[in-house]
């Protein structure tokens, strides 16, 4: 019995824990859905930030200043993003492709001039846990997930900006009828885009382990684009989302105890976004406006 | 999702934009990016190149590697090429490559006994069959539930490599040796080789030849006719009377067995078993071979070259320069954004035209 409790208490633990980059990423993704941009390349975004984070925190030592470094990372890949698909119309989803490709190279390329190592980097500062009632050591950044969800939700349904975004995203012509800067928004959503999932990415080198991986991503980033349209394009849903993949994700720890082949278990995240896909997003509208490049 | 169908029908519909300039700006502005790389190791971009270029033309043995690089990309790139023909992103060359190479390496090593003029043919069915179906899935629930492809093709890439991933550690896992990989391919399995010291094979050859059937199915047939039809507008291939869900699957199927056979040949011609995780991304350089020729299906087989010779140079200037190889990965996904961005190019050409009116 008290095994089985552990477990049930590990991967509790541990589903929180893993939500944490997905449903940042999967946020990042609502604030581009929502303006009409498909943000396809979360991933570059997220891999971007995972190794500036790691980055900064070697250089300056400090946590902080490798989670700005992450932030920054993210925004820079997301703004050639917004500038390829909002400037000159570049498709959105090869924009993202080839943006998740781009980071992926100059990633495996600067951790060898850099460190001179193809598979990752040195270890470096971490952030450190904080203790909390009942759930015990939990990283800062699961506060400042839930903070980010509570506080996207009342930025995009109850204020002026938010319903300029939705407005955007649904009726671009609509919205620049009324008067609405649509490329403004659209640039204020893509760089909101990119510090939410520079910070996804930044979690991953500095909070979940401490240091940076070659592809350390692994996919999390089109994981993030599915949960938000499971989440319909809501970031309270993208936490809902987040939390279901923390859990497919956190029984990799409690499973990867009993012999069963590291191969196989690692196989499940993938199998469940294939599974999301195919039976629980059929239906869900995404806003009008998504991917659509406007002629200006 | 189901919009998202729609959305990418518009794309495609409105692409037809690349033209030859622009390909060949995207390369060459591709290459400037690149050279600042070399700039920031401490290395002139000139002296790089011109070393990229004997280390991939200089030599008969730096020809040879130049080809050799080339099979597995140009494999990659017409699978990928045929895929948006037919109106599908394939970014999961890469998982359909390592389920080819799989079957190649279970037929190559476990059916005894039969002369090469069976063997190979069946181990290359075998390899085209099981990287056909592994995309044929995703055609599948394009259709059925229409997932976007982009996210399955990654998704199934993940699964495919964990899955070989197991069966080659555990139970296919070649008893004598540590190394995690399957029995070596008997003789009758293998691709001959052109030269007994350089490792360039027949795959080359098939890779040919495969490229010439693409052409004969897209040029000659009514199946090429359906796929450019539906890649180009859904809508008006319906309402020819196309079955259209039929032209996916059967897309993604030939698409698929394309990249399949691209890991065989790496099995049949290089390593002669499967090795764990042996693919340093073949699959994904397919979508900068394809892009860089508008996704022509015969022209992949010069781009697959091009790309080849970059990548053989590359081992050249890494080994006297210690300049990471992996900056041919951002060249790549540089000419993937450069041509698809051909407003891009042209204002970046106009910023050049300014400066010389001066």
């Amino acid at each position: 019995m008290g095994s089985l409790l552990d477990k049930i208490d590990i991967i509790l633990i541990s589903t929180i824990r893993m939500s944490v980059p997905i449903t940042l990423a999967a946020v990042a993704g609502v604030f581009s859905a929502r303006a009409g941009i498909m943000a396809l390349g979360l991933e570059g975004m997220m891999l971007a930030g995972a190794f500036c984070a790691a980055l900064g925190s070697y250089i300056a030592g400090n946590v902080l200043i490798g989670l700005l470094a992450g932030i920054i990372g993210g925004v820079i890949i997301s703004l050639f993003h917004g500038i390829l698909t909002i400037r000159y119309k570049v498709d959105h989803v090869i924009s993202g492709i080839g943006l998740n490709l781009l980071a992926s190279g100059i990633t495996t390329v600067l951790l060898q001039t850099i460190w001179g190592n193809r598979g990752n980097s040195p270890e470096v500062n971490s952030i450190s846990p904080i203790h909390i009632p009942i759930l015990g050591e939990i990283s800062p950044l699961v506060c400042v997930m839930i903070l980010v969800v509570i506080l996207s939700w009342i930025v995009i349904f109850k204020t002026t900006f938010g319903l300029r975004l939705r407005m955007v995203g649904e009726h671009p012509k609509a919205a620049s009828t009324v008067g609405i800067n649509v490329n403004r928004v659209k640039y204020i959503s893509v760089i909101i885009t990119g510090i939410l999932a520079g910070l996804s990415g930044a979690y991953l080198s500095i909070d979940h382990v401490n240091l940076f991986v070659r592809e350390m991503t692994a996919g999390r980033g089109y994981i993030a684009v599915v949960v938000n349209i499971l989440g319909r394009y809501n970031p309270v849903g993208a936490l809902g989302g987040g939390l279901l993949f923390g859990f497919a994700d956190s029984i990799q720890l409690v499973l990867s105890g009993d012999n069963i082949p590291g191969q196989l278990i690692q196989m499940i995240p993938y199998i469940v976004t294939l599974l999301v896909l195919m039976f629980a997003v059929r239906y869900i509208r995404p806003p009008a406006g998504l991917g659509k490049n406007v002629e200006d | 999702m189901k919009s998202n169908v729609k959305i990418l029908d518009k794309l495609y519909a409105a692409k037809g934009i690349s033209n030859t300039i622009v390909l060949f700006l995207s390369l060459i502005l591709a290459l400037i990016v690149g050279g600042v790389f070399f700039l920031a190791n401490g290395y002139s971009p000139i002296d790089a190149y011109a070393a990229i270029f004997i280390g991939a033309f200089g030599s008969f043995p730096a020809f040879i590697m130049t080809l050799t690089q080339a099979t597995p990309l140009i494999f990659s790139g017409l699978a990928f090429a045929v895929a948006i023909r037919g109106g599908m992103l394939n970014v999961g060359t890469e998982g359909q490559l390592f389920i080819g190479a799989f079957a190649a390496a279970i037929v190559g090593a476990y059916i005894k006994g039969c002369p090469a003029y069976i063997h190979i043919p069946l181990v290359l069915l075998a390899a085209a069959i099981a990287g056909g179906l592994w995309a044929a899935l995703v055609g599948f629930l394009k259709v059925r539930f229409g997932s976007n492809e982009v996210i399955t093709t990654i998704m199934l890439n993940f699964v495919a490599i964990n899955l070989t991933g197991y069966l080659v550690n555990y139970p296919l896992k070649n008893p004598e040796g540590m190394m995690a990989q399957t029995k070596p391919i008997f003789d009758s399995a293998k691709l001959p080789r052109f030269f007994s010291q350089y490792q360039l094979s027949a795959a080359i050859l098939l890779a040919a030849l495969t490229i010439a059937v693409i052409a004969f199915i897209f040029y000659k047939t009514p199946l090429g006719y359906e796929i450019e039809v539906t890649g180009k507008n859904k809508r008006a291939a319906e309402t020819a009377g196309i079955k259209i869900d039929r032209v996916v699957i059967i897309t993604m199927f030939i698409s698929g067995a394309i990249a399949g056979l691209g890991g065989a040949g790496q099995v049949m011609g290089i390593n002669h078993s499967f090795i764990d995780g042996f693919s340093p991304g073949y699959g994904f350089e397919g979508v900068a071979v394809s892009a860089l020729v508008a996704n022509n299906p015969v022209l992949t087989f010069f781009s697959g070259i091009l790309f080849g010779a970059i990548k053989a140079g590359a081992i050249t200037v890494n080994r006297i320069a210690h300049i990471p190889m992996d900056f041919v990965f951002v060249i790549q996904a540089l000419v993937v954004i450069f041509v698809a961005s051909p407003k891009l190019v042209g204002s970046i050409l106009n910023i050049f035209k300014k400066k010389g009116d001066k």
